[in-house]
């Protein structure tokens, strides 16, 4: 796998005449670090909070290539080696893929100052968790007498007729159908629980939707109840919606957002400084708050009352999932979806 | 052999053009053919598997008969919606014209994702449309909107409308008033003069508007998804599926070229029904 500089300058050339002007940045900069970086909320988090305080203690300029994690994955396999960006930001499972798929450099944990901070296994010779993500149930208070429980409450009335459903596309709604299907009796990666009770309700449920467009037909009253993050809790509460984060039964799902540096990284020692960054207590502080609610993983942090935990050891007790045992099933369940709930 | 096509000196300057449509965009369509032509998701193995489980499989026919039927609904609603339209743009003063241009441009100044999330806020349960049909009381319960096909159709009829009118708009301002006159002169009702000499001249208008809805319907991956759920399943989400959440490649590539050859078929399909619509009404 040959490094080819010729091309990262061009495209540093088309990014620049695509209205980013990074040329008299780059001049005046120290360094640079393009991090591939989730579009929304992650982006705008980062842009405001993490990349001022990598350019006041590094000198350090923060260039963000917005892709979803899927995105990243297909970008980098397709640059074979040759990657536009010195950082991947995923969830649990595209990471497997792009450890699979041979994406990554070798991360050395000891490199980061912050390393000693964070809960036993955030850092591997993979990569370094930088936020968890906190999956439950969410409901409208108003639209209900008593809040749901647990996870079989969804498919029963009252709330099933109110439900707002997304498929397998998604980490979170991945790993919320597959605590379904264990409170259904499934074992394991088995789904077919699951499918046999929406099968039952599939006339009934409010609806069926793209997981960027939960949060929107909750807000207009299409679903009064869904299976969602903390975050995206917070961040509606924030715009007024009537909406409360119920911790299942069985247990509230954790996952957790890694950061990554990409095999033929160009600007590796900056990648540890940027990294080292996000990891620091005033940054991840930041980031926990409005409107962002990123859950912290540096210990040292103090917690806010809107996570599901008081402390971050208590991340060991909530159901966590094995993503090399799901992501061969993934397609299959996909499809079967689509072909469950086609009208 | 026309004198024009081999006149030395024009080539050069369509060469820029043709060589970026060759190498940015012809090229990649073989990638993609080719990428079709691969059995397994790793792209090691050469085959016609993929294509054998898509054919054989009477859910991605019905997937890509929605598609399709989907572009065909589209193009008959921006028809009978877009029509009367333009006939009173043509039929306007340079003022109203402009007002009435305006009005149509104006919506693609706005993006197509703005313009898809403000079809949820106007269908949705609680949305404009259902706030007003129940405090008349013409349903007790809201209507079911969002997520199902004629909710689809009706915001991608607006969604595309400028697509159809642009080009319909542009032909039938062109139309000779003098024509329209001498049809009332000669004693046809307004109605004939509408079928016999606005609508025949105005055919190239209608295909070119047609080709475009249709094309832009049947691929409008962000519309469909948002507006229509997860449980209307068109081609455009299978191919994100295949190509980005779950790499199957090949998968994604023959759902792609499907998609591709036949919204192709179905605009020949549009042409030559444009071009016999005008030698029958002309006659």
């Amino acid at each position: 796998m040959t490094h080819n500089p010729l091309r990262r300058r061009l495209l540093a050339g088309a990014a620049a005449a695509g209205g980013m002007v990074a040329l008299p940045r780059m001049a005046l900069a120290k360094g640079m670090v393009t991090t591939a970086i989730y579009p929304g909320s992650w982006e705008e988090a980062y842009r405001s909070i993490v990349a001022p305080v990598l350019k006041k203690e590094h000198d350090v300029d923060l260039q963000m290539a917005p892709l979803y994690a899927v995105d990243q994955i297909a970008k980098a396999r397709a640059a074979r080696g040759n990657p536009v960006f010195d950082t991947f930001l995923l969830d649990p499972g595209p990471r497997v893929s792009a450890i699979d798929a041979g994406l990554f450099e070798k991360f050395d944990p000891s490199r980061l100052a912050n390393a000693s901070k964070l809960q036993p296994g955030m850092a591997d010779e993979y990569g370094v968790t930088v936020a968890a993500q906190f999956v439950g149930i969410a409901y409208n208070p108003k639209k209900f007498d008593k809040p749901p429980t647990g996870w079989t409450d969804l498919f029963a009335e009252p709330y099933v007729s109110r439900l707002g459903l997304t498929g397998f596309q998604t980490t979170f709604g991945t790993v919320s159908i597959l605590e379904m299907a264990k409170a259904f009796g499934g074992q394991g990666t088995d789904v077919e629980p699951f499918f046999a009770e929406l099968k039952k309700v599939l006339p009934k449920v409010a609806a069926i939707g793209a997981p960027a467009s939960m949060a929107s037909l909750f807000q207009q009253g299409q679903c009064d109840i869904m299976y969602t993050n903390t975050q995206t809790v917070g961040t509606l509460k924030g715009r007024g919606v009537d909406i409360e984060f119920v911790r299942p039964s069985s247990g509230v799902i954790t996952f957790f957002t890694t950061l990554h540096i990409a095999k033929g990284a160009e600007e590796v020692d900056n990648a540890y400084r940027y990294i080292d960054t996000v990891l620091s207590v005033p940054v991840q502080s930041e980031l926990m708050k409005a409107p962002y609610f990123m859950a912290p993983v540096n210990a040292d942090v103090a917690l806010d009352d809107s996570l599901p935990l008081k402390s971050l050891s208590e991340m060991s007790g909530m159901v966590q999932h094995d993503w090399s045992r799901i992501n061969p099933l993934r397609a299959g369940w996909i499809e079967r979806f689509n072909r469950e709930v086609a009208r | 052999m026309s004198t024009a096509l081999v006149q030395a000196g024009r080539w050069p300057l369509a060469l820029p053009l043709t060589l970026a449509f060759m190498a940015f965009f012809a090229a990649p369509l073989l990638m993609l053919a080719a990428t079709s032509g691969y059995a397994d998701d790793m792209l090691t193995r050469p085959g016609l598997d993929t294509w054998r489980k898509f054919a054989g499989d009477p859910f991605y026919w019905k997937v890509t008969l929605d598609t399709l039927k989907l572009g065909a609904l589209t193009v008959c609603a921006t028809v009978l919606v877009g029509y009367p339209l333009a006939v009173a743009y043509m039929q306007s003063g340079e003022r109203w014209r402009r007002l009435i241009l305006f009005v149509i441009v104006m919506p693609v100044l706005l993006s197509v994702v703005v313009r898809t999330f403000a079809w949820i806020v106007i269908l949705g349960n609680e949305g404009v449309v259902n706030q007003a049909v129940m405090a008349m009381g013409l349903s007790p319960t809201p209507l079911r909107l969002l997520q199902t096909e004629p909710g689809l159709i009706l915001s991608l009829t607006q969604i595309e409308m400028p697509m159809m009118l642009l080009p319909l708009v542009g032909v039938m301002a062109r139309i000779d008033p003098n024509l329209l006159d001498a049809s009332v002169a000669l004693g046809a009702s307004r109605w004939r003069t509408l079928f016999r000499v606005i609508l025949p001249l105005s055919v190239p208008g209608l295909v070119a508007g047609c080709t475009l809805v249709f094309a832009s319907s049947t691929t409008a991956f962000i519309s469909q998804s948002i507006i229509g759920g997860n449980r209307l399943v068109y081609l455009p989400l299978v191919i994100w599926q295949q190509s980005l959440v779950v790499y199957n490649w090949p998968l994604a590539a023959v759902a792609s070229v499907v998609l591709l050859v036949s919204v192709m078929l179905c605009i020949a399909l549009i042409a030559a029904l444009g071009n016999r619509a005008m030698r029958y009404l002309n006659v």
